[in-house]
């Protein structure tokens, strides 16, 4: 019956970067609405898992799936419309930030069109200026892109968002924004999102669910600074 | 064509041009530039190289025999593949196969295009004609390749996050990869393009150089280097656009992730 409700299954998954082993017998399942904490000591594995679930990188053993079907059955590149991954240090196309923001609608498979109306909102919400979508997108200060990033995938509506570290670059301000935002908008679309963080307090504000990923370190993992963190 | 109007060259006077070749060595010495070593070995390779090939092309057109013309030319096919991969500073494990294969496809049907269909060279396997047109055919695609090669490795391996950034938003692995695909495709086009420009302005080439040597009409030595240019533009798009497709089929897999892990960059 779990799975039945469930948004994004994880079952079994163990990673590994660069020949180490990082983590093994991750379950999670996340359903609508929900928006899930992952915490774990520094260098443990949390990108690569994330990297792992959107089918990026290979995982070593486990299984995903979104609403009960493999990504192999959907396909790869829609398995990834639905559950997105968005990385934590924000890459912009050299181009301008709306053709940016436009470029996944021209995906084969999108049939919607880019909601020009709602991209305007968003820039609101997350504090950004007006003026931005006609910035060149390589100008912007690392914590602009990172919203962006975040607002490029948000248009495009995915079920399930796999965050790494949305407020990384971000001042308080917009960090408490990213935080609202992602409350409201999982809520309204119901949809979830599995979000890396290393800020407990702040991650209350937003999770509806904290998972630890100590119990799942490979031996030896942990501490030492993997390449992706 | 001519009647071998030309002045026949002998061994002093191979010694005299060799003097040319002493005016860099002695600038790079004077100037500590330290490439008198390599000049010197470029020289003798040179000597070595165009010897060889002048005793095979000799023995070949002697045997006046299909496969001898088609064995040549899979060895020189062979020599070019390695150099267009070998000038990259990147390389994965398989490349030079495909290189190889790109050449054989796009240097032999535009050789046998010209060859066969607009010069009528009868029999279709003329030493004479097919060895040296086939010979400027792969000198010229290889220097388009080795661009082409060059950017392609470098996109999938310097651009990666920009290709998986797209692949995360539900890009399939082709609409990912085709900004880099493109770029390579038309940085391998652009030096042929660029002597295009320039023919008969800036530079004779070699081929009309010589035929006018031989004391050919110029105008037919004209017609015969349109088709030239005409063949190589055609060789090196056809040659760039096969090994963008292996290079992208290599790199990517069904899961449609990007194997940027299998490229290497060469030492030195």
């Amino acid at each position: 019956m779990k799975s039945q409700s469930s948004l994004l299954s994880i079952q079994g998954l163990a990673v590994s970067a660069g020949g180490r082993q990082l983590l093994t017998g991750v379950d999670l399942e996340i359903a609508r609405k929900e928006r899930v904490a992952l915490f774990g000591p520094s260098g443990c594995g949390k990108t690569t898992l994330l990297r792992a679930v959107a089918g990026l990188v290979d995982a070593d053993a486990g299984t995903v799936a979104f609403g009960g079907q493999s990504p192999e059955a959907l396909g790869w590149p829609a398995f990834r419309r639905r559950v997105t991954y968005v990385e934590q240090r924000a890459m912009m196309l050299d181009a301008t930030v709306e053709e940016n923001l436009r470029r996944p609608f021209g995906y084969r498979g999108r049939e919607k069109t880019y909601p020009a109306d709602e991209a305007l909102n968003l820039f609101k919400a997350l504090l950004l200026n007006g003026g931005t979508p006609r910035k060149q997108a390589r100008n912007l200060s690392e914590g602009e892109a990172q919203r962006l990033s975040l607002i490029r995938a948000l248009l495009t509506e995915p079920c399930v968002l796999l965050l790494d570290e949305p407020t990384a670059a971000l001042d308080e301000k917009s960090a408490g924004a990213v935080g609202e935002l992602l409350v409201r908008w999982t809520d309204e679309h119901g949809a979830a999102a599995l979000v890396v963080s290393h800020d407990r307090e702040r991650a209350r504000l937003w999770s509806t669910r904290e998972f630890d990923l100590t119990p799942h370190l490979a031996q030896g993992a942990g501490n030492a600074e993997a390449s992706h963190g | 064509m001519g009647e071998g109007h030309a002045i026949v060259l002998g061994i002093p006077d191979l010694a005299v041009a060799a003097l040319l070749v002493a005016v860099p060595g002695l600038i790079s010495f004077a100037l500590s530039l330290g490439l008198e070593k390599r000049l010197l070995w470029a020289s003798v390779r040179t000597v070595a190289q165009l010897m060889l090939i002048g005793f095979v092309l000799g023995w070949v057109f002697g045997l006046e025999a299909a496969a001898a013309v088609v064995g040549l030319g899979l060895i020189m096919t062979w020599v070019a593949g390695r150099a267009a991969v070998e000038r990259s500073s990147r390389f994965f494990k398989g490349i030079h196969h495909r290189a190889y294969a790109s050449l054989v496809v796009s240097a032999f049907v535009t050789t046998a295009m010209v060859t066969a269909v607009i010069v009528g060279v009868d029999p279709w396997y003329e030493a004479r004609y097919v060895i040296p047109i086939l010979g400027m055919v792969l000198g010229n695609s290889l220097t388009g390749l080795s661009l082409c090669v060059d950017t392609l490795l470098e996109a999938f391996s310097e651009r990666r996050r920009e290709v998986e950034m797209e692949l995360a938003l539900g890009a399939t692995k082709w609409e990912a990869a085709r900004p880099a695909l493109r770029e390579a495709v038309r940085r391998g086009m652009i030096p042929i393009i660029n002597s295009m420009m320039v023919v008969g302005l800036v530079s004779l080439p070699g081929m009309m150089t010589g035929q006018i040597i031989e004391g050919a009409d110029p105008m037919n030595a004209v017609r015969y280097q349109i088709v030239v240019m005409f063949m190589i533009a055609a060789s090196t798009s056809i040659a760039c656009i096969l090994m963008t497709l292996l290079v992208y089929r290599r790199l990517f897999n069904a899961r449609h992730q990007l194997l940027s892990h299998l490229i290497k960059k060469r030492l030195n």
